[in-house]
């Protein structure tokens, strides 16, 4: 529970920051696509929480909300105890690792349009109608 | 004290055996009453010395011309009336890996009583034999029998032990142990007291140095195990016991098992708590482990809709307890601050009572915990300041709380429990919607994205009647969301003390269970787990246990990956280093051929979902009919 606690308010920090940013978020990132990959996946392992593709871990990272400084700047002092401080890693490899987070994808397609969730849904109605 | 007679009468019993194999006719020189290092087997002549009889016939067995053994009618194996006595306790199942300090007790079991109530279920490791049990016990309602070895089984089982401990889940276990042990091998197989290294998780042990000792332990140890809070009990019932032949007339009464009634709350108690929820503006009930069986489910449904307040079961440590399909379940939403909470078997609420106390609002704990003695193990958590405890069975306490709740609603009261209900019901709508939204991201994506594959799962069994016999392995969110607990022996709950290695053994047991009642058994382990005991693949073949094992297989300890990560991080010493000594890779292992060379079919590595549908489809056509299947998941890590 502590740490779904945790992890939530990671990513109310993670939107806010990107809100104070502003326009700038949509800045065309610096970095290395391909090196932030192998960084991302081989080096520092940031699938562990949040998924191979940034987006089936939990923060999900896709889409990235936060322009390049306030990324960099969050990996060096994150505000909550369950993300791991990138202090001593080179600012290039974070600066890559966001270039390769900003370039992923959304692979979303909506809920109803994917059969078993879109199941799932109608199931647990019926059920909860019928438990009323 | 060991004596010189209890010497020989064990020595005789093993020496026995040579002279039925014929190889061993006792010399001028052997037959000769000298005095000898007790390490050497005694002759014919020192047990006529001692016994007054010759060898063979005191150790139960006549001698034959051609040397062959034929069973006396006059006299039975001691271990035949300790069957008697167990077979009292309804064991239908017995899980064992194999050791001479029970062989007496295993002849018994399946030339006595012809491997039936119970049946021998072999394992290829002690720890494997006990979480079996404690996997079964949970499903059935009762325990399973385990035996293992002296010293060396009971270590390698004190593991599972532990966690069946943790989870206050009842187990039968019998050690074989030598109480004279002769050779090199049995000596160090034998203690003073075995018990003590694992009292501080059993409930109870004793060593069973009498028949008339073993039928009253044995009784006693089976109620202790089933009175709540329940636990593992062991016997340690030496070979030497087992072995000896006892006559007709020497044969103990097996005694009557007591029927057990739990301990319920003292009803003026109930009947504050009563007034307390029905009083409360925002009740919360938070049971954990409480229903074992169909009643305790109905009796927290009855409660729930009865206040129509939002009951949340928690995550890890937690059992089934509540529909998680149904509106209540859950904790109200963000909003919702309970004014009133009452827990039910929850081991730790120390955080929970604090913070109520701080901002006045009231905790009660109804709970066997309170009931507890044990102290080395700091599973009991932390001191909670709750407003009020229950020492009693949770789930024995519900009809009556049940019925104090009903004597004080009125019509208003009524009215506004319904208005509350709507108002968390749509909270638990929204929060349902909310997760399911967050599914569909990566849903395509390879290595498969964990939604996806409960998804699939949950799509290719709907229509049966399933059980999920695996513990959470960090997925629990995401199988309640997707998959509709209805019924209270869906979830089996986890391993109690957060090891791993319960899960693969764990849910074979469970499953055994089930599919005696037409359950449809699946588990979902994760690769961890797995490669602590893969030799129960070969058990779930072997003796033909209808279960899914479906590995989430993310080839790593990932909560350690993170934890790694952190510690390196807020060292400033690099987070580039976290996969050494966490990670299971290189080479990676196929869990597919793997189950195939214990005989078990199993499909994978699977890493593009399009496959998973043909793949569990497959496999669960295979469990259907009976038999173990496995298939191998390439899944994100979380």
């Amino acid at each position: 529970m502590a740490k779904h606690f945790i992890v939530l308010i990671a990513v109310a920090v993670m939107t806010a920051t990107a809100s104070a940013q502003g326009p700038s978020s949509a800045a065309r990132p610096s970095g290395d696509t391909a090196r932030g990959k192998q960084l991302f996946e081989k080096t520092y392992r940031c699938y562990a929480c949040h998924g191979f593709d940034g987006q089936t871990g939990s923060p999900r990272l896709v889409p990235m909300p936060m322009t390049e400084q306030a990324f960099v700047a969050f990996l060096r002092k994150p505000p909550r105890e369950a993300m791991p401080k990138f202090v001593d890693v080179p600012e290039q490899d974070l600066v890559d690792v966001y270039a390769y987070v900003k370039s992923i994808p959304v692979a979303a397609p909506p809920a109803d349009s994917i059969p078993i969730l879109k199941d799932v849904l109608q199931r647990r109605s019926q059920t909860t109608q019928r438990a009323r | 004290m060991v004596g010189r007679r209890d010497f020989f009468k064990g020595a005789a019993a093993g020496a026995a055996g040579l002279v039925v194999g014929g190889s061993a006719a006792p010399t001028e020189t052997e037959a000769a009453v000298v005095p000898r290092p007790s390490v050497l087997p005694p002759t014919e002549a020192d047990v006529q010395a001692e016994f007054g009889l010759p060898r063979a016939e005191a150790s139960g067995v006549a001698l034959q011309q051609e040397g062959t053994a034929q069973v006396t009618t006059e006299s039975e194996p001691a271990s035949d009336f300790m069957v008697d006595v167990l077979k009292k306790l309804d064991f239908e199942y017995a899980a064992i890996n194999p050791g001479s300090a029970f062989v007496g007790l295993h002849e018994s079991f399946i030339t006595y009583t012809g491997n039936k109530n119970p049946e021998l279920l072999t394992c290829l490791h002690e720890e494997a034999a006990i979480a079996m049990s404690h996997g079964y016990a949970k499903a059935a309602g009762k325990p399973m029998l385990a035996m293992v070895h002296g010293v060396v089984g009971l270590l390698h089982g004190s593991m599972a032990l532990f966690q069946a401990w943790a989870d206050r889940v009842p187990l039968f276990l019998i050690v074989g142990m030598h109480r004279n042990p002769t050779g090199i091998v049995n000596l160090p197989h034998s203690a003073q007291d075995l018990g003590i290294i694992v009292r501080d998780f059993v409930k109870f042990d004793d060593e069973t140095t009498t028949l008339e000792r073993f039928a009253e332990s044995a009784m006693r140890a089976y109620e202790i195990a089933m009175t709540p809070p329940r636990g593992p009990v062991m016997l340690v019932v030496p070979t030497e016991l087992q072995e000896e032949r006892i006559s007709r007339r020497e044969r103990p009464r097996v005694p009557e098992l007591a029927r057990l009634s739990p301990p319920v709350g003292d009803p003026n108690a109930v009947r504050e708590v009563a007034r307390m929820l029905v009083n409360a503006e925002t009740p919360l009930l938070m049971p954990r482990k409480v229903a074992r069986t169909q009643q305790g489910w109905d009796a927290m449904i009855e409660l729930g809709e009865l206040l129509q307040c939002p009951v949340d079961p928690g995550g890890y440590g937690s059992w089934q307890n509540f529909p998680t399909w149904h509106p209540l379940w859950g904790n109200g939403g963000s909003a919702y601050r309970p004014d009133v909470t009452v827990a039910m078997e929850m081991n730790d609420m120390s955080q929970l009572a604090r913070n109520a106390r701080a901002q006045g609002r009231k905790t009660i704990s109804i709970s066997c915990e309170h009931l507890f003695g044990h102290s080395n193990i700091h599973d009991y958590g932390r001191y909670a300041e709750v407003d009020l405890i229950i020492a009693a069975d949770a789930e024995a306490t519900l009809p009556t709380l049940i019925e104090e709740v009903k004597k004080l609603v009125t019509a208003d009261k009524r009215r506004a429990f319904e208005e509350r209900g709507t108002r968390v019901a749509a909270a638990h709508r929204d929060a349902h919607a909310r997760f399911i939204d967050t599914t569909r991201y990566g849903w395509d994506a390879s290595p498969i994205s964990v939604p996806r594959m409960i998804g699939e799962l949950s799509e290719q069994i709907k229509n049966d009647d399933w059980a999920l016999v695996s513990g959470s392995q960090f997925t629990i969110e995401t199988q309640r969301r997707l998959m509709n607990f209805d019924r209270h022996y869906r979830y089996n709950g986890d391993n109690g003390g957060f090891g791993v290695g319960y899960d693969t053994p764990a849910s074979m047991g469970a499953a055994l269970a089930h599919s005696k009642r037409g359950r449809l058994p699946i588990a979902i382990v994760g690769d961890g787990d797995l490669n602590f005991s893969p030799g129960s693949l070969w058990t779930a073949a072997h003796h033909h246990i209808p279960l899914l094992y479906v590995v989430h297989n993310n080839r790593a300890y990932h909560a350690e990956v993170m934890i790694v990560q952190r510690m390196s991080g807020n060292r400033g010493r690099g987070s580039g280093h976290a996969h050494v000594g966490t990670t299971i890779s290189d080479p990676n292992i196929n869990y597919s051929q793997m189950a195939k060379g214990y005989g078990m079919y199993a499909e994978g590595p699977i890493e593009n979902p399009k496959d998973l549908a043909g793949a569990f489809s497959r496999a669960l056509e295979r469990v259907r009919k009976g038999e173990p299947a496995l298939v191998d998941v390439i899944a994100q890590p979380r």
